[in-house]
């Protein structure tokens, strides 16, 4: 299933969708009011695209440097190519350790690599324990979103999954009391488990420490826990210097909640004393992206979030309807790189608004690159596959390369005309029960033809 | 296993090295009051803020606060409420039960209410997280603009563990519904003296 047919089974719920678009229209506004309020916001951005792009250039020398730091503290430091290597990496710490029970935070690597179910196969006990991922591990599902990675599922459906699996009494979905439940069970995890397992938000080569950022304390509750700590990351995670955190830690959270900065932001240096603390670093078809021009700088995410919050698309399909362990806009990048049958659809999951471009806080040309890789996919994959389901719907606009130039050139203009026309005309399936909304002076018929006739 | 492979994937695929840009913090300066900016951050992140006029007040103010705390470990010289001690034996499922931590901050930061702590001020690391509720007790002198200069201020620390506090812990997962007090302290407060 393409990404549209997945999209208009979402759009089944018209109730859900309609709360799913407004709930995190409303999340994109408070990281405008929380951008709003830092000065130099825009240097902010650059900067932080400027250090990033900078790793990247350098990646082979901070890898290193990062290495020799994290060693000189006592973190063992580990390499793998790719998931296979990483999960075995991680069941060969856990064999050693003698570990039955393995608590984690987010992590959306361990996602990417299909570690649970790895992990689970080999007789380990696996427990998400960030709220969200606890929400839809239980639900046996995947995160349909990497920051909010249960906003697909409503509070009732989380009451009648908590009575099953916490056996809690029926709430009606009172967020207190459930949350509450699962505090208390998750807590028993914290402290039987073996083995905290966390991501890392960043790595930095100058110390050989790293940050993880999370709100609910799960990251810090595991690791500090337990007596071995598994800390697996990206090879992109890397920053040179400790400072440079100033930059990101600045953008992060304003960019994925609107909060001035995550409740914690730990800063992980040495194990204590008796404690074991490892580090597993990943390629993963990272390098291989690293290779391609144009897409180079999707490796400059730092997992906010915002361009899903701000997507038109994204709002109103779900993170599902990807089938991507990263949905939304930047998913739509990264994921083709991977599997470029698989995701063929994905680059067309978008109106190119250039919305989510506007909102990264490292400044990825997300919508140019998605652009670029329609022209692959139109060239590469058989045309059939792309054709019936996508060029039916986009071809209108962009055969026309011209439309797409000046649509390059003024993508403000485009912000405020293009996606209400291609996310609620009739073409898709994102918007297919609303009508064509009116546009102040004039419509976008209007508009085109003029256009057109230039 | 992995490493040489993936630097030289990097070595052969990474683009001319580019410039690592310099950090202007005089663009990120702002005329900003610090003790107010900061006393008005905390509680939008879901903390409480009390500024006393004398460090004297400070176990009296406690005690109205947590009046139920009978487990507290405190790790500051200027409370006197502690009835938990911790040591080098002191295992982290040993803490299980705190009701409350008292601990010292080292610097608050204005633009996000945020606040460093680091292990020599809690000692055992799970200590803010596991406790019930946590209460940092910070000089009012000790507050920095943003996190530009808080990075500076750790600059020459020891690196061990630390981090910036910012609000109890939280969470909107269940239908974006704010709910303060998800796996961590379930409360916050800062005393200023
Ligand atoms: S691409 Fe940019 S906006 Fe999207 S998640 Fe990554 S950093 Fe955030």
């Amino acid at each position: 299933m393409n990404h549209a047919q997945k999209a208009e089974i979402f759009n089944k719920n018209e109730a859900k969708v309609n709360w799913h678009d407004k709930a995190l229209w409303y999340v994109r506004e408070k990281r405008d009011n929380a951008a709003h309020g830092v000065k130099g916001w825009e240097q902010l951005r650059d900067l932080a695209s400027g250090v990033k792009a900078h790793v990247l250039s350098n990646l082979d020398e901070l890898l290193i440097e990062f290495e020799t730091n994290a060693q000189k503290n006592g973190i063992t430091v580990h390499w793998a190519s790719n998931a296979e290597e990483h999960n075995k990496i991680i069941n060969k710490i856990l064999t050693e350790k003698n570990a039955k029970k393995v608590v984690k935070s987010k992590s959306m690597l361990t996602e990417e690599c299909h570690l649970n179910p790895y992990l689970e196969s080999k007789g380990f006990e696996v427990v998400d324990t960030d709220l969200g991922e606890y929400i839809v591990q239980i639900a046996k599902e995947t995160p349909s979103h990497i920051v909010l990675p249960a906003i697909h599922k409503t509070k009732e459906e989380v009451d009648t999954l908590f009575q099953e699996h916490l056996g809690t009494k029926p709430s009606d979905g009172n967020p207190e009391y459930l949350t509450n439940e699962a505090r208390k069970h998750l807590r028993t995890k914290f402290l039987t488990a073996d083995v905290a397992i966390t991501g890392v938000n960043f790595a930095i080569a100058e110390t050989g420490g790293f940050v993880v950022c999370t709100n609910e304390g799960n990251a810090d509750m595991g690791a500090h826990l337990a007596k071995t700590h598994i800390a697996c990351m990206g090879i992109e995670k890397l920053i040179p210097k400790e400072a440079h955190l100033g930059i990101f830690l600045r953008l992060l959270a304003r960019s994925a909640t609107g909060q001035p900065i995550t409740t914690y932001s730990s800063h992980f240096n040495k194990p204590t004393e008796g404690s074991e603390m490892h580090i597993v670093i990943v390629d993963n078809g990272r390098t291989e992206q690293l290779s391609r021009e144009d897409f180079r700088s999707s490796l400059h995410c730092i997992r906010c979030g915002a361009c899903m919050n701000t997507c038109p698309i994204y709002r109103r399909s779900g993170g599902h309807s990807y089938d991507a362990t990263i949905p939304g806009p930047i998913g739509s990048i990264l994921s083709p790189g991977k599997d470029l049958t698989k995701h063929s659809s994905l680059p067309f999951a978008s109106t190119l608004c250039g919305s989510c471009s506007n909102v990264c806080p490292v400044k990825i040309n997300i919508h140019e690159q998605l652009y670029k890789w329609r022209q692959i996919i139109t060239k590469d994959v058989e045309q059939p596959v792309v054709k019936k389901t996508i060029l039916k719907m986009t071809g209108k606009v962009f055969s026309k390369p011209k439309f797409y130039g000046l649509a390059g050139r003024s993508v403000r203009f485009m912000l405020k005309y293009a996606p209400r026309f291609l996310v609620y005309s009739k073409l898709n399936a994102w918007g297919k029960a609303r009508e064509l909304p009116q546009i102040k002076n004039g419509n976008f018929d209007q508009w085109y033809k003029e256009k057109r006739s230039k | 296993m992995g490493r040489e492979e993936i630097l030289n994937s990097v070595r052969k695929n990474k683009p001319e090295l580019l410039p690592l840009p310099e950090i202007n913090a005089d663009l990120f300066n702002e005329d900003i009051d610090l003790l107010s900016g900061f006393k008005e951050k905390v509680p939008l992140v879901g903390g409480t803020i009390k500024q006393l006029t004398s460090p004297k007040d400070i176990d009296n103010e406690i005690t109205m606060m947590y009046p139920n705390a009978t487990n507290i470990v405190n790790r500051t010289q200027v409370s006197s409420l502690g009835t938990v001690s911790i040591s080098d034996k002191t295992q982290p499922k040993d803490l299980e039960d705190v009701d409350l931590a008292i601990l010292r901050g080292t610097f608050g930061v204005a633009e996000n209410g945020a606040i460093w702590i680091s292990e020599e001020q809690f000692y055992i690391r799970a200590l803010p997280f596991i406790t019930n509720d946590l209460l940092i007790i910070l000089d009012k002198k000790d507050i920095c603009q943003n996190l530009h200069e808080a990075y500076e201020l750790i600059s020459k620390r020891k690196r061990t563990f630390g981090l910036f506090i910012s609000g109890p812990s939280k969470t909107a997962d269940i239908e974006q519904c704010l709910v303060i007090g998800a796996q961590g302290a379930l409360s916050l407060t800062v005393l200023l003296i």
